[in-house]
Formats: structure tokens, C-alpha cells, sequence
């Protein structure tokens, strides 16, 4: 190699990590990405930050978990928000790129089995339930119920709540060709409750009285039953930051955690995940 | 062209009614290539270089698969235009009681040095692709799979031996075998590299009263890659040392020939729209003969004009200037000058 072009290549390289070490600025805006599931603690927390800190700006936006993990990632966001756990596939690419995913768990949840209000099935077992989304069984009947074809609503596979249901529900079985795969839990719940044989699932959160949610293996999901692991399809909801947050992140993140931050958590129908109330 | 054609739309509506979802992409490069050589013009051309449709299907959470076909139209191309299959292939996890363990058949990735990998953050191909130590795609199986907590990536195949591209006398009857490894330490460290056997040409052949004699022509290779990745806040240096030893086993008396190739790649992602690249590649391709070989200096910049979701890019302009500069004082360097209009979309089928 000539010497010329070994000065410019080590000059090419330091110039990048100088100016790469001075890029940082001081921010007030927050942005957060991520699943649609953990939105609603999101808008809900950052408003009330908001007001208590109004120098500061929180932009919240959903896109699904695997968009939360992705823009958190990618540097395009401050926090990305997930319903499942980041994957080992993810984990490998962000320490590749330099990036310490942090894992922040922010409430507890229960993927609540949900039906049409006019249906008069109250109980499902797991086992039903992995007949009903593998085809098995097609017919309300079938359960008990009326003489009602079974329509299928699912999530799209990037979804978090797919994902964790597809692991603790079918066990990883291939799910019904045929099923409606919908891209959020307002969805789900507007499909539902206007569909008379509809089957479907959403987060705890998104329950209403417009849908019907049953119980699984004889437990109904409730705040108890979640946070005692005794409902059989719970899970956690987590926030992710690049690194151990500083500054304003840091504030936010800890403003989650607080015993505020959790009641608004349980305000939006989730289950905290400390009972500070009890201490 | 035509059959080709109908069996695409055939395959496009057989995957989406059968599969849970599947995602279709299409990429486009539309290049404009400047290239000179002492000052005299070489090349003035504006092509599609590369184009590809992908179709991406899920079978469920344990099958999916990937099917692709790459298109290309330049002055090069025989009729104006060419298609190639370069992917067709199918993994299955969860087959064996190992946590992200994947499985993998069909015409499926060269797990070998970055070719596996590469995004062409630069124009230029991989270096283990452009200084033909593979082929990007064999058929062939594998198992793949992650270390837990992230801390890298594993991959052993077997394969065809001849790539994608190789027809009829080309081909041999023998495979190739393959292990790949990355480990990621500590956050923005990464070592690995890849071993892989290899051979071109049957073993023997039959003469003209049929009897197998040894072929002259057989070739057998041992190669491997040693990777050192770093990664910083905006930097990223790649750095990669390929190295390939040839044998001719039925020619008497014959010297292995070892070809190697260092290859440095910095990038700096100045904001989400501009990345500045360089690159500097020394390639050695008989490490016994003097002044053979040359040496690749790059430096580009990538403009991207629009990002998906993921932040993946969409719409991005890449501009390359290298210089290729033989050893041999006398010969010339070349220069070429590259602008690539870089065009990506995706939707799901179903």
C-alpha cells in the first residue's frame, strides 16, 4: 500500500469517530415507536409528564413491536415499546451495531380471549382454543354453543400479542389459513363486536363492554389472576432504550415506574407490575 | 422470458392462498457507470444493474420461505436483458429442541466471509463475491442459529458446490461443506469467520474408450475468512482477511496457489439521510507471483430519500468513486465513477 493512501484511510477513520464523539446534543422531545398494545400507557403517561414537565415534548407513535424494537434500534426513536420480549435474532443485530438494548418491564397484561356479545359461550379451555385457531373445531356448536360458524380474528404476524399468543396458545402449530389477521387491537375489538361468531384476542387493556371476554381454563383474566401468573396466556409489556436511559428518558422511564405512573397503568386496563399498594 | 413470466404469477397465486401471510419486494438499481483508464473512456452506460422480486411466505410460525428472482438489463446482457433464480429456499425452526435453531433447504445463502449479509452500503460487491471465492447462493442445506442473549451467530451447510449461475460441464459431483461463526463479546465487537471446502470439476472423467481416468482439470480448494467487525455510535469498520488455497491434485508436481484479499470498509452515518462509505481492498491473487495483484479504493456516500417503518431503506441514491490500481507500476489504474437510484417497496400479500 502506498503511503499516501494509508494517511488518508487512518485520516478517513479518525475524522469519522471525532465527529461521531461530538454529534450528541442536549434534547427536550421524547420519541417513542413500538406496539400497539403498550400505546395506550404510553399516550397516557407522557400526557401526564407532559404536564408536570412542560418543557418537555413526548411524541408517541405505534407501528407494532417488531417497528418499536426496529426504530429503537435504528436510533429513530428514544423508546421503543414491545408486548413480547426482544428476540435473540434482534439482541445479536443491536450488539453487532453497538447498541446495549435495555429492557424496561412496565406492566403486566393478560391476552384476554374475546367474543361477540351475543354469544353464549363464557369458558374456553387452551386446548379449545388451539382446536379453534388450527381449524379443528369451526362451528360453535361444537363448544356448546349455537349453530354459528367460527370466524377467526388474529393479529399480523409482526404483532407482539401474535407472537405470544402463537407461543403459549398453539404452541407454535400453524395457525388457520383462513383467519382474519388484523394490524392492531382496535381492530380486533371493532370486528368483534360486530361479528356474531367472531373469535378473537386483545390485550387486557382494550376490553369494553361492546365485546365479551371469556375465561381460559376456568380463570377469567383480572388484575389477581395476571399478576399471580394463574391466567394462562399473561405477559409483560415492556419499554427498550439504547443503553441505560440518562436525562429526560431516564425521567420519563422512572415516571413510568412510579406508583403514579403504575396507577395510570391500571387506569388504562393493565395490571401494575408492583402492588405498592399493599406496602 | 415468457414461461419464466407465467411461472411467476403461477407461484405468486399458489403462495398467497396457501400460506398464512406472505410479503412481496421488489428492488430496482438503476445505475449510471463512468469508468476511464489512462484517461481513455471506457465505459459511459446506464443500466438496470440489478432488479429483483422476492417473495417472502410464512407457513405458519415454523415454515417460512423465501423465492427470488433478480433481473438484470445492461450492455452486457446477451438479448438485452437477463433473469437468474437466486433464491428458493425454505426453513423450518423449531425441528430440533435447540432455542432459535433453524433449519434450511433449498437454493439458500453462502454462509462464507459477509457475503450473507452484505447490503451493498457501497455499490461494490462483497469482497468474497467480486474476487470469486464464492457464489452469493447454493443449493444445499444448513443449520443456523443465534447464541443466547445475542452474543452471535452460527451456521454450518452443505452445498451443491456450484452456485446459481454454473450449468452442465460446470458442474461436479461433489459437495462442498461449510462452517460459519460471529461472536459478539461485548456491544459493537464482533469476530468470526468462515471455513469452507470446495471443488470444481469431477474427480475423473471416462476417456474416449470409457474407462475413468483422473481429470487434470479437478481443483480443490480450502478457504476461510477471518471477520473483525467494530461499531460506535455512527462508525462502523468492517474489516475482513479472505484466504484461499487451490490444488490441482491430478496435475504431478503442481504448486497450490493462494489467493488472498483484505478488505477495510468504514462508514460514517453523518444523520438518518447520509452515510459517507469508504473502502480499500488489497487483492493478492497468487501470493507466489510478484506485482499480479491490485488494490480497490472507494468513497461514496449514500443519500436516502426515504425510509420505511422499520427504517429500512426505500428510496436512496448512492454515489461511488473507486479507483482500481494494479500492482504492476506499468499497467494502468482504472477509475469509475458510479450514481445508483436505489429503489425498494414491499407490501403483504395476505
Amino acid at each position: 500500500m502506498k503511503k499516501s493512501t494509508k494517511i488518508i484511510l487512518i485520516g478517513l477513520v479518525v475524522m469519522m469517530m471525532s465527529v461521531s464523539a461530538f454529534a450528541r446534543g442536549k434534547k427536550s422531545t421524547i420519541t417513542i415507536a413500538g406496539s400497539t398494545t403498550v400505546l395506550p400507557i404510553a399516550q397516557a403517561t407522557a400526557e401526564v409528564f407532559m404536564d408536570k414537565n412542560p418543557d418537555i415534548n413526548i411524541s408517541v407513535r405505534g407501528g407494532g413491536s417488531s417497528v418499536g424494537i426496529a426504530s429503537i434500534m435504528s436510533g429513530t426513536v428514544d423508546i421503543g415499546d414491545a408486548s413480547r420480549h426482544i428476540k435473540n435474532k434482534e439482541l445479536a443485530a443491536a450488539r453487532k451495531s453497538g447498541i446495549n438494548i435495555v429492557e424496561h418491564i412496565v406492566a403486566n397484561d393478560g391476552i384476554t380471549i374475546v367474543l361477540n356479545n351475543s354469544n353464549t359461550i363464557d369458558a374456553l379451555t387452551l386446548s379449545q382454543l388451539k382446536d379453534i385457531y388450527t381449524g379443528k373445531i369451526q362451528n360453535w356448536k361444537e363448544l356448546g354453543g349455537k349453530n354459528m360458524p367460527i370466524v377467526v380474528v388474529s393479529r399480523d404476524v409482526s404483532s407482539g400479542t401474535f407472537e405470544v399468543f402463537n407461543k403459549l396458545v398453539l404452541k407454535n402449530a400453524k395457525g388457520l389459513n383462513s383467519a382474519l389477521m388484523l394490524a392492531s387491537n382496535n381492530a380486533v375489538v371493532t370486528t368483534i363486536s360486530t361479528t356474531p361468531g367472531a373469535i378473537g384476542y386483545v390485550g387486557l387493556g382494550y376490553v369494553t363492554d361492546k365485546i365479551k371476554a371469556v375465561s381460559v381454563d376456568g380463570v377469567k383474566a383480572t388484575e389477581k389472576t395476571i399478576q399471580t401468573k394463574e391466567y394462562p396466556i399473561s405477559r409483560t409489556l415492556q419499554m427498550y432504550t439504547r443503553g441505560i436511559p440518562t436525562g429526560i428518558v431516564k425521567q420519563y422511564i422512572d415516571f413510568v415506574l412510579s406508583p403514579e405512573g403504575q396507577d395510570i397503568v391500571e387506569q388504562q386496563g393493565f395490571i401494575r407490575i408492583m402492588d405498592d399498594k399493599n406496602k | 422470458m415468457k414461461k419464466t413470466l407465467l411461472l411467476v404469477v403461477i407461484i405468486l397465486i399458489v403462495v398467497s392462498s396457501l400460506t398464512a401471510e406472505t410479503k412481496l419486494k421488489m428492488e430496482s438499481w438503476n445505475r449510471w457507470t463512468y469508468q476511464t483508464e489512462d484517461g481513455e473512456l471506457i465505459k459511459n452506460e446506464m443500466a438496470l444493474k440489478r432488479g429483483y422480486l422476492r417473495l417472502e411466505p410464512k407457513f405458519g410460525s415454523n415454515i417460512s420461505g423465501r423465492f427470488n428472482l433478480d433481473f438484470f438489463s445492461d450492455d452486457d446482457a446477451g438479448d438485452g436483458a437477463g433473469i437468474k433464480l437466486k433464491y428458493a429456499y425454505l426453513d423450518f425452526s423449531n425441528l430440533l429442541p435447540v432455542k432459535d435453531l433453524k433449519f434450511t433447504v433449498g437454493l439458500m445463502k453462502t454462509y462464507f466471509g459477509t457475503i450473507y449479509s452484505w447490503n451493498y452500503t457501497t455499490i461494490e460487491k462483497d469482497p468474497s463475491d467480486k474476487y470469486k471465492f464464492v457464489s452469493s447462493t447454493d443449493y444445499g442445506f444448513g443449520l443456523s442459529g443465534y447464541f443466547p442473549n445475542g452474543f452471535g451467530t452460527y451456521q454450518a451447510a452443505v452445498y451443491n458446490g456450484e452456485g446459481y449461475k454454473k450449468t452442465g460441464d460446470e458442474l461436479n459431483k461433489d459437495m462442498n461443506f461449510l462452517g460459519n461463526i460471529r461472536v459478539i463479546p461485548i456491544p459493537g465487537i464482533t469476530v468470526g469467520g468462515s471455513f469452507m471446502m470446495k471443488t470444481a470439476k469431477d474427480s475423473e472423467i471416462p476417456d474416449s474408450q470409457g474407462n475413468m481416468i483422473d481429470n487434470p482439470e479437478r481443483e480443490e480448494f480450502t478457504q476461510f475468512a477471518v471477520i473483525g467487525n467494530f461499531a460506535y455510535g455512527n462508525v462502523k469498520i468492517l474489516s475482513q482477511y479472505l484466504n484461499q488455497t487451490k490444488s490441482t491434485p491430478n496435475i504431478n508436481g503442481s504448486d497450490d496457489v493462494v489467493k488472498t484479499v483484505i478488505s477495510l470498509m468504514p462508514t460514517y452515518k453523518i444523520n438518518n439521510k447520509i452515510d459517507l462509505v469508504a473502502r480499500y481492498d488489497l487483492y493478492d491473487p497468487n501470493s507466489d507471483v510478484d506485482d499480479d495483484g491490485k488494490s480497490l479504493m472507494l468513497f461514496g456516500a449514500n443519500y436516502h430519500l426515504m425510509r420505511d417503518a422499520k427504517n429500512k431503506p426505500k428510496l436512496m441514491i448512492q454515489a461511488n468513486y473507486e479507483i482500481e490500481t494494479p500492482e504492476d507500476s506499468d499497467a494502468d489504474a482504472v477509475n469509475t465513477m458510479m450514481v445508483q437510484l436505489r429503489w425498494i417497496f414491499s407490501n403483504k400479500l395476505k
